[in-house]
């Protein structure tokens, strides 16, 4: 055999394998799953806001609890943690 | 479905209906804003008291950045302010919504979601953390 044969079947075929399983193991999720979180990781998102539905929330006076930038209020309780 | 909950891209202007393509960048999938959606919408009907949920960088000192987010809101309003990247996660409530919910209740929905949170679980985190809520504050009055 020469160089390059020895090469490509102690080199070439093992790391084509290593390849194979690695692609069977994380293929899919790299594909399927880029938004994934995972604790430590860094955040690059833009800050985003949820609030739900205005029509699921109506006073009994049938007014909308949030109107945009017309409300002020202050915090008093609440909770935090970390993880 | 996924167009039902409302994102701002800008947490300084509240404002209600989806903006344009921002969803497609955004943190979560289709699936997981209809899960997000459907704990806000329920636990806010349920409840009379209007949740919210805030996901991005809380600036230090996090818990004074998230009471002036909360200052966005009304008095009847339960904010959940989450930071993946800090990793912290804050409930702030207000005049009207502390009654219905003492600072022991959150503390426990904050414990709960914690736990989701450890596992890289954000939007199970917030749905529970909602669920939790909506049951300790109980039916509207």
């Amino acid at each position: 055999m020469t160089v390059v044969q020895t090469l490509l079947v102690f080199v070439g075929i093992p790391a084509g394998i290593v390849l194979l399983i690695f692609l069977g193991t994380y293929g899919s999720s790299l594909v399927r799953q880029p938004n994934r979180y995972r604790p430590g990781k860094p955040w690059t998102f833009e800050p985003s806001w949820y609030v739900p539905h205005p029509d699921a929330v109506v006073h009994d006076t049938g007014q909308r609890q949030i109107e945009a930038g017309s409300s002020s209020t202050t915090a008093v309780g609440g909770a935090s943690g970390e993880w | 479905m996924s167009g039902d909950v409302t994102k701002t891209a800008k947490p300084a202007e509240l404002q209600f209906g989806p903006q344009g393509s921002a969803q497609q960048d955004g943190p979560f999938t289709a699936t997981q804003l209809a899960r997000l959606d459907e704990a806000l919408t329920l636990s806010s009907r349920e409840t009379g008291l209007t949740f919210s949920v805030y996901v991005g960088e809380l600036k230090p000192p996090a818990r004074a950045h998230a009471e002036a987010l909360f200052e966005k809101l009304t008095d009847d309003s339960v904010l959940l302010a989450v930071s993946p990247g800090q990793r912290v996660s804050h409930i702030v409530t207000g005049p009207g919504s502390s009654t219905r919910l003492p600072n022991r209740s959150c503390a426990l929905a904050a414990l709960a979601m914690r736990a989701a949170f450890a596992n890289g679980d954000l939007v199970g985190g917030i749905v529970t953390g909602l669920r939790m809520l909506a049951d300790s504050a109980g039916g509207t009055r």
